[in-house]
């Protein structure tokens, strides 16, 4: 949708651009549309317009702008699992991990199963269950009954605070997302619990015994992307 | 009729939006998107830029009536609670990112406002000015990032009052596990938002090590309504912990608090540490179980069991709200990074903090997960918005773009009347969290809301009644002042 056309601003803009994502793009146009609409009919200067409110949408008119999105059958990305579960006609649903059935082989012809940004140097390798943990009923399950042992956590949030109580009980992690600048590589740090952030996995399965590359280097959080590459510790699978 | 400023206040006000614009860029384009499957943090953040930009002046300037901005910064060097680095920074930019969306909208325009925007940013102005004083610096990536906020008195006592450590020993141990649980406990009670945490220095040592000064915040019953009866048995709101370290040099703190060191942080260079509390009712800071190691440690284990134990309560009542609620907890901590500006001039209102407005309420429809992250993204990493375009001769200072993050005021006001002054008075509150109930954790006890703005305005610092002798430049030259032995006596509670 082109914000192109000078009739749907309220004021000009001689250097004025399309956003970078189409739905930001698509509700700051159909605001400035309203307010143009607005200030048009009524009959104010800009500074009466501003002072007495009328500018201002309502929240009936805004939630029309999302209403009129979604009847196009558009489905929102979800990032927040409360979000989808409150509304899981509005969201695209959770990707989980790829499969793809091709796989890189180790040294002894294992297959590997993912890479990722080592956050600190591990004494040694780690040698774990794979358990997928991606929203608060699995946190709650070990919360209320325990850590299962050598659980190597699978997670696909950066953040700190879904697997909060039970972060310092996991074996390890492996994140697949963030940097190791994130609040989860920051956490596992302080709990010393190796971990692996920004991991591609491909072709791992809850309950997979695998072992992880934690005693790589820890990953340069400025190095660039090809540099990276090189450093990246393997996931590899062993049953 | 043009506005009734002066034009060098124009000037000043523009320079401090670019500056605050190219601090923010930088701290928010070298770390990862921030995200969380528990919270939508992208939608309350960008919320929290429409509590500020209508509640922030009104706010504000009750609190600078009651005690001016840079008083207020006078007494927050002396002690470490959240008028810090991070906040003092970080508030301002909130404020004009609300500014920001509403140009990008076309519900207002550059010359809008601009009374508010003008005495906003001056708050912020002679906030950190008084602040970082010690430094003479107004943040720290002035300063080739570090953030020396104290002077020697103040870093020369924690250098001799720290305790010793050895990796492997008892209170090595448990500082350790008690950082852990703390660094959990924090980005849990802040709804995955850092502010529980800020970092000062580093100070070189006279051994020729080098300390970083950290605080820990809000940890107990404060004010976020959240917080009331899970964290009861935490004993100190606000912590403080100097931690000397060998062998490494923290070559980055930055304009949010965050260190980095060189080579990495790691716990067995740990050489000394301390344990004060503080806050906006404290003269300085107040050692807390220091007089042995082992007493030390028995306490740090003691807080870290009480800490992991309210960590798994507090997830279990946040894993049980709403999106709705998630959204108003999220937001209003953002919002509320400046609350503790109120503490200080002892007129902190509840309600003038926790509560959303209702013109902010108005935007909530628009705040589901996609749009939160690409207008967050869009506004402060990759700054793409149409508002933000400043022509096709422009280079912002690190991406090179022809985009500035945000926009400065039009010189016309100073010239015409095309502009207006303010936002208007805060609108009605409204929240969906339960309200707070439980008292005030402070260094005085527990105090209700009434008992902490009149202890605020009662209270009478030492060290900031001897402001204009904490100085080392002053310090230097006059070593057998009785001044100086007074600030001396007066450091450390």
């Amino acid at each position: 949708m082109s914000d192109s056309d000078a009739a749907a601003r309220p004021y000009p803009d001689i250097w004025s651009r399309e956003s970078a994502t189409p739905v930001v793009e698509r509700y700051h146009s159909a605001v400035r549309a309203l307010v143009a609409e607005k200030f048009a009919a009524g009959g104010k200067s800009w500074q009466e317009a501003v002072e007495d409110r009328s500018l201002e949408p309502t929240a009936q008119e805004l939630e029309k702008i999302e209403a009129d999105l979604l009847a196009e059958g558009y489905k929102f990305d979800v990032s927040a699992t409360i979000s989808l579960k409150e509304e899981p006609d509005k969201y695209k649903p959770l990707a989980g991990i790829a499969n793809t059935g091709e796989h890189e082989t180790d040294e002894e012809g294992r297959p590997i199963v993912g890479t990722g940004d080592n956050v600190f140097k591990a004494p040694a390798d780690v040698t774990g269950v794979a358990r997928y943990i991606s929203d608060v009923e699995k946190v709650m399950e070990m919360l209320t009954g325990g850590v299962p042992e050598k659980t190597v956590a699978i997670i696909d949030d950066s953040g700190g605070t879904l697997t909060a109580p039970i972060l310092g009980d996991f074996t390890a992690v492996v994140c697949m997302g963030g940097t190791v600048r994130s609040h989860l590589g920051i956490l596992t740090r302080e709990y010393n619990v190796p971990c692996l952030m920004n991991a591609t996995l491909d072709g791992l399965a809850d309950g997979d015994e695998v072992v992880v590359e934690y005693s790589k280097p820890a990953a340069d959080a400025y190095a660039d992307a090809e540099a990276a590459a090189e450093h990246r510790a393997r996931i590899i699978k062993v049953s | 009729m043009p506005i009734k400023r002066s034009y060098v206040d124009v000037l000043e006000a523009n320079a401090f939006i670019q500056k605050w614009a190219d601090s923010f860029f930088f701290q928010c384009t070298t770390r990862t998107v921030q995200e969380s499957k528990l919270f939508p943090v992208n939608p309350y953040i960008a919320l929290s830029y429409y509590n500020a930009w209508y509640r922030y002046p009104e706010v504000l300037r009750k609190v600078d009536a009651a005690m001016p901005a840079e008083e207020i910064g006078e007494r927050a060097r002396q002690v470490g609670t959240y008028v810090n680095t991070i906040s003092m920074g970080v508030g301002p930019q909130f404020y004009l990112g609300g500014r920001q969306w509403m140009l990008d909208m076309g519900i207002l325009k550059p010359t809008d406002c601009v009374e508010d925007v003008l005495d906003v940013l001056d708050f912020a102005r002679r906030l950190n000015l008084s602040y970082h004083r010690a430094e003479a610096h107004i943040m720290p990536s002035d300063g080739n990032h570090k953030d020396q906020i104290h002077t020697a008195r103040q870093t020369g006592f924690f250098e001799d009052n720290a305790i010793g450590v050895t990796p492997g020993d008892k209170l090595h141990h448990a500082f350790t596990r008690f950082m852990a649980a703390v660094s959990a406990y924090g980005f849990l009670s802040h709804c995955e938002c850092r502010l529980s945490f800020c970092n000062n220095g580093p100070y070189r040592t006279k051994d020729g090590n080098q300390m970083l000064v950290r605080d820990m915040l809000d940890l107990s019953e404060c004010d976020f309504p959240w917080m009331d009866g899970v964290s009861s048995e935490i004993e100190f709101n606000n912590l403080t912990v100097p931690v000397i370290m060998k062998d490494t040099d923290f070559h980055m703190v930055d304009d949010w608090g965050s260190f980095e060191a060189s080579p990495s942080y790691d716990n067995e260079k740990l050489v000394a540490i301390g344990l004060y509390t503080s806050d906006w009712l404290s003269d300085g800071y107040v050692p807390v179980h220091m007089d042995s190691a082992s007493e030390l440690a028995d306490y740090l284990d003691d807080q870290r069991e009480k800490m992991e134990a309210a960590t798994a309560e507090m997830w279990k009542m946040m894993a049980g709200w709403s999106r709705e609620q998630m959204i108003d907890a999220g937001l209003l901590v953002y919002y509320a990074i400046l609350k503790d500006v109120a503490h200080f001039a002892g007129v902190y209102e509840q309600d003038d903090w926790f509560q959303v407005d209702e013109r902010t309420q108005r935007f909530k429809p628009l705040m589901n997960d996609e749009y939160g992250n690409s207008a967050i993204a869009e506004l402060v990493g990759l700054v793409s918005l149409t508002s933000q375009d400043r022509g096709p001769h422009r280079m912002e200072r690190y991406s090179r773009d022809r985009t500035e993050m945000w926009t400065t005021i039009p010189y016309s006001v100073l010239a015409d009347d095309e502009w207006t002054a303010r936002v208007g008075p805060m609108g009605e509150g409204v929240t969906t969290l339960p309200a707070k109930t439980a008292k005030w954790t402070t260094t005085r006890g527990k105090l209700t809301q009434e008992e902490c703005n009149a202890a605020a305005k009662a209270f009478h610092s030492k060290a900031f009644d001897l402001r204009h002798y904490d100085d080392d430049v002053w310090a230097k030259n006059n070593p057998d002042d009785p001044r100086a032995a007074e600030l001396a006596a007066a450091t450390g509670g």
